[in-house]
């Protein structure tokens, strides 16, 4: 009996000392990840257009001379600019030389700055007209396409398949997609990084040229934007960058470790200033403003400026082809 | 052992089951009556009854005074436990707090180009120290956080060597600096802000279970109580039927001092536990809702700067101004009129003027109405929120966790006293049937 007792009064004992070891938490949870969403491939180029280097850079004529500043044609496209007080210009801030926000200043400048300030120029009679807006290479178009800018002056490749979704101005530059690699790199070209990871920036051109050598080993890595890549190559995430050599002449002003392959142009990589599809007018008024610009030196001044102490001597500016409608 | 019932009761032991030693020989006194066998023989007639409810109401007893110690142990484990928890839930929030003040300065020194402001950079840096310091020491304070907790660290570990890189790339004049300090941001944003707020919904929940429990021990007081009343109560009428006395004062005085125990423990725990259901919905609910406004505050404070960076493409971070400004309206709603922090709406009037020079097309004036710190700029009256509310938190704060330690130190002592309580009313029955249980000698 009195075991019995012991035993029970124990179990009690026990029970009370345990019952309350709520102080066991189940460990906190660490939340997953978000899936990244998969990025649209732009449509397929037009039926009227091969990109062959002729046709896709057809532009619209310009008709007679360029109506003076502040005094655009009622109801046009430059008219409500004009009443808007500003020109909206989607631009990079991040890539040297081409339209990056200079740390010391906070000013954006470059090539592609200068081109929509002289747009602006030519509609108020002012370069400072301009309202910057920074987007990404994937914004480039869904903003032109939104009308949420109304110039898009961010080293963009003309190719048939953007002219279905939006209009470009004539050529103003003619670039050309290379490869940066580390300093101590053996690689001779693109196809010699294979195994390797090459960054590009996400829905651009360059992405889809990259996109041709997976056959021969080379993997693809995408940022946002080019200096998204530099910060990947780093980091070590990526083995190298290809793009436009105008914006790995800028990473490769940033990065001492960096080189570019010489002697490899892997495209031609025509640029054109992007304009909203119904804005035939403004595209027309923009390709007499940059034939101005040729013709006077301002082309090429703006050239000497960003581009020749990294790409050499100024080349003659790309002529205009049109024929478009 | 082999000796039968002839002490006093009050140190009465019961002989020995006969089958505790396996294999070991009977005694012999099993020889008087072989059909029964002793047990049976001692617990026959009238006397054998008597000492059945002896042993019952006295096991009985003895588990009353347990449960009621269980119970005392139950309410004021949950009440340290959600002491505890809420100084977690406080902890983790400080460092979410710490986490976003910091990603707003370096967002906003960020705008001001060129060098950033010495104090600025300063808080910065003080921000991000007391992040780490809390991170250890919440770690320590809750061991179940600690997966989590390692894993912020090594988020913490990235996001400021991305902005020491934005930093010195900055300082070089590479505008590559502003691609490291988005990437910071970003690591912020996806990588450390979930952990976070993993960790505070997994405390607020601790916090509520420990809340809800603090009532609980209660059970254990009431029905250890009645059940040992009704055993107590049952063997006096018995007795009361046989013996023709009406009062056995020892088994009664048994029974007031179970009753007692319970009337004045259920009293006590009831106050505590009502005691902790203020602090809940009161400074508890207060500290809370502070906690929260800060953070979303610091959280809008990022968006308006990441807005302005973005330059034109920063809807969506205006968007999560707007997300983040409303949770700090709904939050301070909840603060009542007292400790209510200042600052705010004031706040609100100049991230108002930003958008508005913005949405003109005016970037710089926008930048210098966001980055100055003069006397009505958005930094000064953000700065005078941060410091009332950083105050109202540490008061409220405080003052639930000593509402909550008062109602500990209010509970009667019953967590030590119950088992000698039990083993009191134990013998107190013991003694009152064995002086019956003398007469039948």
């Amino acid at each position: 009996m009195k075991k019995q007792l012991i035993a029970a009064g124990s179990a009690l004992t026990l029970l009370a000392l345990t019952a309350c070891g709520s102080a066991d938490y189940a460990a906190t949870e660490i939340p997953p990840k978000p899936v990244a969403p998969t990025s649209t491939a732009p449509p397929p180029a037009g039926p009227n257009c091969t990109n062959n280097g002729v046709d896709e850079l057809r532009s619209i004529a310009p008709t007679g001379a360029l109506p003076p500043p502040h005094q655009m044609p009622a109801g046009s496209t430059m008219e409500e600019i004009y009443r808007n007080r500003r020109l909206r210009a989607g631009i990079s801030a991040d890539s040297l030389n081409l339209g990056s926000r200079n740390p010391i200043t906070g000013a954006i400048e470059g090539f592609d700055i200068d081109m929509v300030r002289e747009v602006a120029r030519a509609i108020f009679g002012d370069p400072n007209k301009v309202e910057l807006v920074v987007i990404s290479s994937p914004q480039r178009i869904p903003a032109l396409q939104r009308n949420s800018v109304d110039i898009v002056a961010r080293n963009m490749t003309i190719n048939c398949a953007r002219w279905q979704q939006i209009a470009f101005s004539a050529e103003y530059y003619r670039s050309g997609q290379k490869t940066l690699v580390q300093r101590d790199s053996p690689a001779k070209s693109l196809a010699d990084l294979s195994g390797k990871t090459v960054c590009a920036p996400a829905g651009s051109t360059s992405l889809d040229n990259l996109n041709k050598y997976k056959d021969r080993g080379v993997k693809a890595i995408t940022a946002d934007t080019d200096t998204g890549c530099l910060v990947l190559f780093q980091q070590g995430k990526a083995d190298g960058i290809t793009g436009d050599d105008t914006v790995l002449a800028g990473e490769a002003a940033q990065d001492p470790y960096a080189r570019i392959i010489p002697n490899e142009r892997i495209s031609d990589e025509p640029y054109g200033l992007g304009i909203p599809q119904g804005n035939k007018d403004f595209v027309q008024f923009v390709n007499g403003v940059l034939e101005q610009m040729k013709a006077d030196g301002r082309w090429k001044a703006s050239y000497d400026k960003w581009l020749a102490p990294t790409l050499g001597p100024a080349p003659a500016p790309p002529k205009p082809l049109y024929g478009r409608r | 052992m082999t000796q039968t019932v002839s002490a006093p009761p009050a140190t009465w032991s019961p002989p020995a089951t006969p089958a505790a030693p396996s294999g070991a020989p009977q005694p012999p006194q099993s020889l008087s009556t072989p059909r029964r066998g002793p047990l049976g023989e001692w617990f026959a007639g009238t006397p054998g009854r008597m000492r059945a409810l002896l042993i019952l109401s006295a096991v009985v007893s003895v588990l009353f005074g347990l449960a009621a110690a269980q119970g005392f142990r139950q309410s004021d484990g949950a009440l340290q436990r959600a002491e505890a928890n809420t100084a977690q839930l406080v902890r983790v929030q400080a460092i979410h707090t710490s986490l976003v003040a910091a990603n707003a300065d370096a967002t906003n020194a960020f705008l001001v180009g060129g060098l950033e402001p010495p104090a600025q950079r300063q808080h910065f840096v003080d921000s991000l120290a007391t992040a780490s310091r809390l991170i250890a020491e919440a770690a320590t304070a809750q061991p179940a956080d600690q997966t989590v907790l390692g894993q912020l660290n090594t988020t913490l570990l990235t996001y400021n060597g991305q902005i020491e890189q934005a930093r010195a790339n900055n300082r070089q004049g590479l505008p590559i600096g502003s691609q490291y300090l988005k990437d910071a941001n970003a690591t912020l944003q996806n990588d450390s802000l979930p952990l976070l707020n993993a960790l505070v919904s997994a405390n607020e929940d601790r916090v509520d279970t420990e809340f809800d429990g603090v009532g609980d021990g209660n059970v254990w007081l009431i029905v250890g109580g009645l059940v040992s009343l009704a055993v107590l109560v049952v063997t006096m009428i018995w007795l009361a039927k046989r013996t023709h006395r009406y009062l056995n004062i020892p088994l009664a005085v048994g029974a007031v001092l179970v009753l007692v125990t319970m009337v004045i423990g259920g009293a006590g725990m009831a106050e505590a536990s009502s005691t902790a259901e203020d602090t809940r919905g009161d400074t508890y609910a207060n500290a809370l809702a502070l906690s929260r406004a800060r953070i979303a505050a610091y959280d809008a404070k990022s968006n308006e700067s990441l807005t302005l960076i973005a330059r034109g493409s920063g809807a969506e971070f205006e968007k999560g101004w707007k997300e983040a400004a409303q949770r700090v309206d709904a939050e301070l709603a909840k603060v009542g009129r007292v400790g209510a922090p200042r600052g705010w709406q004031d706040y609100k009037r100049s991230h108002e003027a930003i958008r508005r020079a913005d949405d003109r097309g005016n970037w710089d004036e926008a930048v210098n109405l966001a980055i100055g710190s003069g006397g009505d700029s958005a930094n000064t009256y953000f700065g005078t929120f941060d410091k009332s509310s950083a105050a109202s938190l540490e008061t409220t704060s405080n003052a639930a966790q000593q509402q909550l330690g008062l109602a500990r130190g209010a509970l009667p002592p019953i967590e030590w006293l119950g088992l000698p309580i039990g083993i009191a009313a134990a013998l107190l029955a013991a003694w009152g049937l064995s002086q019956r249980l003398g007469e039948y000698r």
